[in-house]
């Protein structure tokens, strides 16, 4: 398989500015964590808001369905497993999980779907994919993951790339996924916000986010950064005008959230004129955010080393690393990263395509998982988003193999719970229990077989995918082109 | 009735061997029998309980009630199963070792697109890491060969052991590639029309080097679009001697292939064949063996957009000789996945392990390689439990009846780091 390496893809057309706001800026921006004012703090909150209200397009999809499956083998990503064991989903969310008979008294009109021989795990959750921002078929048209035009780009959001019509999200949905962090490419120090999909494909991306999700950054350490801005004859060509940029830039975010500080803080000068409102920087603003706890960073770092110095200027700027995402040497700083409670996201044992991928060994995860700290398994790639689950069983033989002691469960939550918790969306998703969305995944066997197939996934309690009953396909750019004889995934 | 024939097919070999003496493995080394596995033959489904000998590199028997040699090394392989060694096709293990880093590659040449001389075999180094990690994961045969330019040059067989490119190498030349997908097409024509026109006129011109050759030595021949190296690295598949592989993969590219085929009386691979199943029965029919990736699912390029999941599944059972493959540099220990993945698309499981064996070792003429039958080369897998299975592990690789180590840097990695922080130095 070819993977294409999304931070030297090459060709980049001048990205449009996104329209402004239409909405009345907040008056006082948040400042760094401690002194941020209360209001300055609910003011943030409320612009966040207000971008989920302000999808324009309303939201197509199946309806919720009422179920009880019974029989089945239930693996919940909480420590437990229920053989047989029933499930039962009522108006969007899990209501009920356990072992044996599901309880008399199912939801009204629900149906009982006998799962006898099959396996019911929560919705797959994929912390580092591209679709949509780098869709297939591969066009110049549509390579939308890499502002490659500066190195630190805080204020893109993937988002505003977004492409909805990304063949690839049917095919990842048929491999048990359900919701995914997007995020820009790794060609830039901070490549800009990501964005939380719940996969129900919509015609806009904005109808596509996750409810609530919190806001997530993407930043990259290492090679490609350096040699991305090597071939424009640019800075960052090193590693040390790497690190010296984001501290710069945070640097920079350090002022600017004072000045909203102290904008908010002043009173009318004593002609009666009003104070001078800051200029509002969206790049700025974003790392602000993130020194004050808003925004969850996701850096891209394959080094030991590296990944080091990214904490050693997290800690100089007081934010936190929630996950180090590709981190193939994770395992030679675990006790560091479970310390600081930092995840690591990578892949079971893609390694050696370059020199920072060189030390990467198939125990990584398992060596992470050993020393407390939380693994995830996360793919990269359109293809690799497809068998996530084989990818958990494989790192889960690997590490039982160098006498690591997984059970099933753990390795369940390095696809579910824990990158739940890397996108701050763990009291929704990520395991079954009462309360949770309803997303949700039947197998057709053991989900760590190389032969497990998701047979229907629930999304919100919504069936939107069911094997063998796919029909045309999701995305209007494959209609008439996959034809009907063209098969489905 | 199979297990009887297995066993008269292992006597005669017996004294096949015993006349023609062993090359491989050093005399002195003892014969091997690997007892009381499942074991995947050429034919029919696994034997249950049964014994592969391994002696003078070669398989010396295999059966389910096999003499075992006396003085040989016994191995209980009880719950075990054995399969010949895998064989990945168009790969470039040992010639990469680090993929971004140019002077580490040696797979790809600068320069012309139409270098059908290009020899990928010189650029691979038997003590790459690479090569102990292909080998960890049941891979013993790489044939060696790059998607690279119009036509990129002669892929070669080496097995995954020894330290002398001498002793790798099994095969100099097994086959021309030539590649016409729309990457290809793109970066050196622009335009289909004028690829297959150029790829067109190099063979016209070597099949008339070949008849020409002392016109050519005197001067005295039309003039041709190659040099002389390139035009003579094409006479093999000119004859008909060796396979031209076609990276192709729509339906209308790979009726072009089959018809470059005809016009030009070659052996025809093809490679990638992302809509092959549009023209499977024509393809069976014509004995042309399709080499796939079984991951390749997604509608990645204008090429490809009648991509299908079931791919090798339908030229399966259509009878087309389906080779599934990596096509990578480091992902070769991946190769028992990706034809697991073929099964769970739909492909028939015992299918699926004779297109990572016997099946690319017949596209590329490899005798005796990809089966474990009498006289076989002793390149032999033992796995755990199902070879296409995420909980499988590699528990012993014999190549040419030698069994190999399964150290590799990343378990010297995971030992030096089995503890952490690492102390280095010191005394």
């Amino acid at each position: 398989m070819k993977r294409p390496l999304v931070a030297v893809v090459a060709l980049t057309i001048g990205a449009s500015c996104s329209p402004a706001s239409p909405r009345a800026e907040p008056r006082a921006f948040p400042g760094a964590a401690s002194a941020a004012p209360a209001q300055a703090a609910t003011a943030s909150l409320a612009m966040h808001e207000d971008r989920m209200r302000d999808v324009i397009e309303p939201a197509a999809a199946p309806p919720q369905a009422n179920v009880v499956f019974e029989h089945a083998t239930v693996l919940t990503a909480t420590g437990q497993r229920f053989e047989p064991g029933y499930v039962v989903l009522r108006d969007g969310h899990i209501v009920a999980v356990g072992a044996g008979e599901a309880p008399a008294g199912a939801p009204e009109g629900a149906s009982r779907i006998d799962a006898r021989g099959k396996y019911i795990t929560p919705g797959i959750i994929d912390v580092h994919s591209h679709m949509g921002v780098y869709p297939v078929p591969s066009t110049r048209a549509h390579d939308d993951g890499n502002e490659m035009t500066d190195p630190v780009t805080a204020g893109v959001r993937a988002e505003d790339s977004f492409w909805p019509e990304d063949p690839a999200i049917e095919r990842a949905v048929a491999g048990g996924v359900t919701t995914i962090g997007v995020l820009p490419g790794s060609a830039n120090l901070v490549g800009g916000r990501g964005v939380v999909m719940h996969l129900i494909p919509q015609r806009g991306a904005r109808a596509m986010r996750f409810p609530g999700a919190p806001e997530i950054l993407k930043m990259a350490c290492g090679e490609n950064p350096k040699n991305v801005y090597r071939e424009q004859k640019r800075a960052p060509t090193t590693r040390m005008a790497n690190l010296r940029s984001v501290r710069e830039a945070f640097l920079k975010a350090q002022k600017y959230a004072r000045d909203w500080d102290d904008y908010a803080k002043s009173q009318p000068s004593p002609d009666g004129g009003p104070p001078k409102e800051p200029e509002r920087d969206l790049g700025l603003e974003t790392l602000a955010l993130v020194m004050r706890g808003d925004i969850l960073v996701q850096w891209h770092c394959y080094q030991a080393d590296d990944m080091l110095a990214a904490l050693q200027i997290a800690d100089e700027f007081g934010f936190k690393v929630r996950a180090f995402h590709h981190a193939l040497e994770a395992y030679k700083i675990r006790d560091v990263l479970a310390a600081k409670h930092v995840a690591v996201a990578t892949w079971d044992d893609w390694y050696g395509f370059k020199m920072e991928a060189f030390d990467g060994i198939p125990e990584n995860l398992a060596l992470v998982h050993e020393a407390g700290a939380r693994a995830v398994v996360h793919s990269d790639s359109a293809i690799a988003i497809q068998m996530l689950n084989q990818s958990a069983g494989k790192s889960l033989a690997a590490g039982r193999a160098a006498g690591v002691s997984i059970g099933e469960d753990d390795a369940l939550k390095w696809l579910t719970a824990n990158p739940a918790w890397v996108l701050g969306i763990e009291g929704e998703v990520g395991t079954l229990e009462p309360g949770k969305r309803a997303d949700v995944v039947v197998w057709s066997e053991d989900p760590f077989s190389t032969y497990a197939r998701a047979e229907e996934v629930f999304i919100d309690g919504r069936l939107i995918y069911e094997r063998g009953r796919a029909g045309a396909p999701w995305s209007d750019f494959e209609l008439g082109l996959r034809g009907a004889d063209g098969g489905a995934p | 009735v199979r297990r009887s024939l297995y066993g008269l097919a292992a006597l005669a070999a017996l004294f096949f061997l015993t006349a023609k003496g062993a090359r491989a493995a050093p005399p002195s080394e003892p014969p091997i029998a690997i007892e009381h596995a499942t074991v995947y033959v050429p034919a029919g489904p696994p034997l249950k309980d049964a014994t592969v000998v391994l002696a003078g590199g070669k398989v010396l028997l295999v059966g389910a009630s096999v003499a075992i040699p006396a003085g040989a090394r016994r191995i209980d392989a009880r719950g075990k199963v054995v399969t010949a060694g895998l064989i990945d096709s168009l790969g470039q293990a040992g010639v990469v070792e680090v993929e971004a880093e140019g002077r580490a590659n040696d797979a790809s040449p600068s320069g012309e697109a139409l270098q059908p001389s290009f020899r990928i075999r010189d650029g691979y180094n038997p003590r790459s890491s690479v090569v102990p990690i292909s080998r960890a994961g049941g891979v013993t045969t790489v044939v060696l060969g790059q998607e690279q330019g119009l036509l990129g040059g002669e892929a070669a067989a080496v097995d995954l052991s020894g330290d002398r490119l001498d002793q790798a190498v099994v095969k100099d030349a097994v086959a021309e590639v030539a590649v016409m997908t729309d990457d290809a097409v793109e970066t050196v024509s622009g335009a289909r029309g004028a690829a297959w026109q150029k790829l067109r006129t190099a063979l016209e011109d070597a099949r008339f080097y070949s008849t020409h050759k002392a016109a050519y030595d005197d001067n005295r021949a039309r003039p041709l679009s190659l040099p002389r190296v390139e035009l003579a690295a094409l006479e093999p598949v000119i004859r008909g001697q060796e396979p031209l592989v076609v990276w192709v993969h729509r339906a209308s590219d790979i009726e072009l292939a089959l018809k470059l085929a005809e016009d030009f009386k070659l052996k025809l691979v093809v490679a990638g064949g992302t809509e092959a199943w549009l023209l499977a029965s024509e393809l069976s029919a014509r004995k042309v063996p399709v080499i796939v990736d079984p991951w390749n699912n997604l509608p990645a390029s204008f090429d490809q957009l009648r991509v299908r999941d079931d791919l090798a599944a339908l030229l399966q059972r259509a009878g087309v000789s389906v080779v599934l493959a990596t096509f990578s540099p480091n992902e070769s220990r991946q190769l028992w996945q990706r034809a697991g993945n073929a099964v769970r698309f739909g492909m028939d499981h015992d299918a699926a392990i004779r297109a990572v064996t016997d099946a690319p070792a017949q596209a590329f003429g490899l005798k005796g390689y990809g089966r474990i039958e009498p006289g076989a080369v002793g390149n032999v897998v033992v796995w755990s439990g199902d070879p296409l299975q995420t909980s499988t592990r590699v528990e012993r690789v014999f190549v040419r009846g030698a069994e190999q180590s399964l150290e590799t840097r990343q378990t010297l990695l995971l030992r030096r780091y089995r503890k952490v922080p690492v102390v280095r130095g010191g005394i």
